[in-house]
């Protein structure tokens, strides 16, 4: 099965929001009172019935004036995903197309993929004690269907499709854009499955590591403390195995009272 | 019979030693996708992971009673006499003629307390905020993880050299540990200048002969 890449291009994003209530509406996902938090960005970030959320950035135009960045925030379903690594129920599970699925029966809400993530996308639900996050709408690509967000997309700022076709497009729309343009998720993480194309650098998005990577403490521990662990607890029981038949107990003397004189047998 | 524990360590140690236990096979499951199947016996992996957490706060308290309890005993090194054995490694692994005499806990003994006692805490707070990670920057929370791995990779080991030098390795160690009394045979063998310390002082305990 070929990949899929769901392309974003933040050149043609007006911020309408469109895609997040698509996403909303098609994954079943009720509304929550939210606070006015001094910006028109609404909810503040991802939540677990918000699993894709449009971010709202005001920055200098170098010319004394303001303008709109618009962001839209989802899992990037990385090639090399922490969160897969780190999942110990298999909920997290890569899919045929590439991307990152979410099996939530099987999620036990130990939140080990909230901590990992590169990009902070999983979130908790206290109320069900599990961890939510977009799967590109699985149950969509399967029936050869776009995700919902590109659905709604009313600019062609969203694009879905196979992944060495959406990559060419990245780079050629780049081309157009010229100055600080950019493709930004295929250099990284075993490459991204949402790809943005970044009409400014990469740097200047808030909340957009500029190089993500899987955690060095993730790696650590996942490829080399379990394998290593393992080692170890098969090693030390082989080991007492072969002292016993070689070197043996150590047992009391026959009589208490004699002073010891072989020592250590 | 000589007396080398009272009640109340049999039930610290008992309580470390089961919890840790149940929090090694619990962890297992969780670690290892090959070991989930030990979730079965609870119903899954969500109820393993509660089994784990609530047999942690059991391992907390037992830990820090281990600590307070030992710490002057098992837990510093004395020179040069512990030096010694060392470099003959208690004669355990090759043969040594005399191997130096010990007191209530050989060198051996300490490390292993030492090991515990600081993989123990390590384990505590690590597991403790893998519970409630929500509020704390991610880095740390990340950095728990990998602690919490190095601490399993630490302390079986330890665990069972431990459990291989009380029963098979060493007969009548046991006992120790069950019933608190020992033979004064065993005792000469494995402790032999606590048992003249503490005959010199009087205080040691004896049941029969």
């Amino acid at each position: 099965m070929t990949e899929k890449i769901t392309l974003c291009d933040l050149s043609k994003c007006i911020g309408c929001r469109a895609c997040q209530v698509a996403c909303k509406q098609w994954n079943q996902l009720p509304a929550g009172q939210t606070h006015n938090s001094g910006s028109y960005q609404n909810p503040p970030d991802l939540q677990p019935n918000t699993w894709a959320v449009i971010k709202y950035q005001e920055i200098s135009d170098g010319n004394g004036g303001v303008k709109w960045l618009f962001r839209k925030d989802s899992c990037m379903h990385c090639t090399d995903a922490a969160c897969v690594k780190v999942c110990p129920s298999g909920a997290l599970y890569y899919t045929k197309y590439g991307t990152v699925g979410v099996n939530n029966e099987k999620c036990i809400g130990c939140k080990e993929c909230v901590a990992v993530c590169p990009f902070g996308v999983p979130k908790y639900d206290a109320k069900t004690d599990k961890v939510f996050k977009c799967d590109m709408c699985l149950s969509r690509i399967e029936n050869d269907m776009e995700p919902a967000c590109v659905k709604a997309c009313p600019t062609g700022g969203l694009q879905f499709g196979d992944k060495e076709e959406m990559l060419k497009a990245a780079y050629e729309r780049v081309e157009v854009l010229g100055g600080d343009a950019s493709v930004y998720g295929d250099k990284f993480v075993g490459g991204t499955h949402m790809i943005y194309i970044l009409p400014e650098k990469a740097s200047v998005y808030a909340g957009l590591p500029e190089h993500p990577r899987v955690p060095l403490s993730v790696i650590a521990w996942k490829d080399w403390l379990k394998p290593l662990s393992l080692l170890a607890a098969g090693g030390v029981i082989g080991a007492s195995f072969l002292h016993y038949i070689t070197h043996g107990p150590k047992t009391p003397d026959e009589d208490g009272d004699q002073v010891n004189t072989k020592g250590g047998e | 019979m000589i007396k080398v524990t009272d009640s109340f360590e049999r039930i610290v140690h008992w309580g470390l030693a089961l919890s840790c236990i149940a929090l090694m096979i619990s962890g297992l499951g969780m670690m290892y996708h090959s070991f989930n199947f030990l979730a079965i016996p609870v119903g899954g992996l969500k109820y393993l992971k509660y089994v784990h957490n609530f047999i942690g706060l059991i391992f907390i308290v037992s830990v820090l009673f281990a600590i307070l309890m030992w710490w002057k005993e098992a837990g510093i090194l004395k020179f040069p006499e512990d030096v010694e054995w060392i470099k003959v490694a208690g004669g355990y692994l090759w043969h040594v003629d005399n191997v130096p005499e010990v007191g209530k806990y050989n060198p051996g003994q300490k490390a292993f307390f030492i090991a515990v006692a600081l993989c123990g805490l390590m384990m505590s707070v690590s597991g403790l905020i893998m519970w409630f990670p929500l509020s704390l920057p991610v880095v740390w929370v990340r950095t728990m993880y990998f602690l919490h791995a190095l601490g399993f990779f630490i302390i079986f080991p330890f665990f069972f050299v431990h459990l291989y030098l009380g029963t098979i390795c060493s007969p009548g160690s046991a006992s120790a540990i069950f019933s608190g009394w020992v033979t004064r045979a065993w005792a000469k063998k494995q402790h032999p200048k606590w048992l003249k310390e503490m005959e010199e002082s009087g205080q040691l305990e004896v049941y029969g002969k």
